[in-house]
């Protein structure tokens, strides 16, 4: 039926073209996303952001409708439920508004300043999906946005962090497919989250663990994360766990679903990126040791 | 290949990662991969296999750069799965069905294949807390889909409407 050229050179560019490919995972693998590969992936993402953010605009609608089909058999109770949630929220905020009133009397009594600590947040759209976990926004760097960067979505609960940066977007690591873990912190024990494979559950890894984590406890981001800020919600326990030795183990549920986010929220942390980069050289620095015996250099930062 | 198959056929990549990365990985239900689907379907047309071979490398490699999985990662992936359909493509030539078959076969391998592939590299995680669902929703989103375009894609591609006609 179809008359094609019978020369047959496609073995050869089958494996040329692979050993390009570990080639380049190589490259990806040791740079660890910078370098070369750093440049090119942004330099991609710079030009093709703009379509994305364009065709958002198109298709979102498109999707949403779609979605709106998919779920108008529960539309009515997800609407009585929010309904629920919106009155409870409104006498929740009354009662936060008597507090808020007294704290400033108070403040102002004691001639108390306001510290400062409030991080600053940036509001953007999802605007693509490149694989079946990252996430593509339409703010960058020129909104103040810059790698490592926590992302919560608008609850407040724990996504993921940036990825890579371009000047107008950004893509978004959820942490349900990260390769590091979150320290995270249960009650008063500390331990480590893990993603799982095909699952959007996380593993809790407990070391040094004394007593029994229970179901429904909340895990929050512990102090002795280096990337994300203390006391962000993350999720809660599945099921009972008591230690085992001193290890425990347990599952995790994020309260967050990266499928299902439209708009995320990005933390300006560390607060300011110049102020944070010298901070992290002069950890660095101060965590490099030299073995005197064979004059090599360990660095345990970063 | 010509420059104006080129460039129809850049322009029909770049469609369907822009597609694939704004409308459908946000769509939960409907879930074909069009890039794997386009990159299986050109092998039906007389573009040379190993400009096939090519488009494959360089479209994984987009979707690649656009993710946050390891770069070339996808890029061998889809030039195994393009490979496998240049070499399995005259079998499918039976008909309507039996094309949509192989292209949903081709792609249940892929997917098979990039969750191996990723495994090994430490990117267990990438085909996202659904993986066994999406292993087998995803072929039969590109199966239904062949069953649909394929005949007029190819008659896109090698501007001949004769082509991939079926009685």
């Amino acid at each position: 039926m179809l008359n094609r050229d019978a020369a047959d050179r496609t073995l050869p560019t089958l494996i040329t073209l692979l050993v390009i490919g570990i080639l380049l995972m190589t490259f990806d693998v040791r740079a660890s996303g910078g370098g070369v590969v750093g440049v090119l992936r942004t330099g991609t993402q710079t030009i093709v952001a703009p379509v994305q953010k364009a065709a958002s605009y198109v298709v979102n609608p498109v999707a949403d409708m779609v979605q709106s089909l998919a779920n108008v058999a529960t539309l009515r109770q997800e609407n009585l439920a929010l309904r629920e949630r919106l009155a409870e929220a409104e006498a929740e905020l009354i009662a936060v508004q008597d507090e808020s009133a007294r704290l400033d009397l108070l403040e102002q009594i004691y001639e108390l300043e306001n510290a400062g600590s409030d991080l600053r947040r940036t509001v953007a759209n999802v605007i693509g999906r490149p694989d079946a976990v990252s996430l593509v926004i339409d703010k960058g760097a020129s909104d103040g946005i810059a790698k490592g960067q926590p992302v919560l979505d608008t609850n407040g609960f724990l996504v993921g962090s940036v990825h890579t940066v371009t000047q107008g977007s950004a893509t978004i690591l959820p942490m349900i497919a990260g390769q590091d873990g979150v320290a995270v912190v249960i009650g008063e024990q500390v331990g480590i989250l893990m993603p799982q494979v095909a699952s959007e559950e996380m593993r809790l890894e407990v070391r040094d663990a004394r007593i029994p984590i229970l179901a429904e406890e909340r895990v929050e981001t512990s102090a002795a994360s280096i990337n994300f800020p203390a006391g962000l919600p993350v999720g809660e326990v599945i099921a009972d766990a008591a230690p085992s030795l001193d290890l425990l183990t347990t599952r995790v549920r994020p309260y967050s679903d990266p499928d299902t986010l439209r708009l995320v929220v990005v933390l300006a942390w560390p607060p300011d990126p110049i102020v944070a980069a010298t901070g992290a050289d002069a950890a660095e620095e101060t965590t490099t040791t030299t073995t005197p015996s064979d004059e090599s250099t360990t660095t345990e930062g970063g | 290949m010509r420059a104006r198959t080129g460039l129809t056929v850049f322009l029909m990549v770049l469609t369907a990662v822009v597609v694939q990365t704004t409308l459908i990985n946000q769509l939960q239900f409907v879930i074909p991969d069009l890039v794997l689907l386009l990159v299986i379907l050109l092998a039906l047309t007389r573009l040379r296999p190993e400009a096939v071979l090519g488009v494959a490398f360089f479209s994984g490699l987009l979707i690649d750069l656009l993710g946050t999985s390891l770069l070339g990662l996808r890029a061998i992936v889809l030039t195994m799965v393009a490979y496998a359909a240049i070499r399995t493509r005259e079998r499918a030539e039976i008909g309507r069905v039996g094309v949509a078959l192989w292209v949903g076969l081709l792609t249940f391998g892929g997917i098979v294949i990039l969750a191996l592939v990723g495994t090994l590299f430490g990117q267990g995680t990438l085909l996202g807390s659904d993986a066994v669902s999406r292993m087998f929703l995803v072929p039969i989103a590109n199966t239904i889909l062949a069953a649909l375009t394929a005949g007029l894609f190819v008659r896109l591609v090698d501007r001949d409407a004769s082509a991939f006609r079926f009685t």
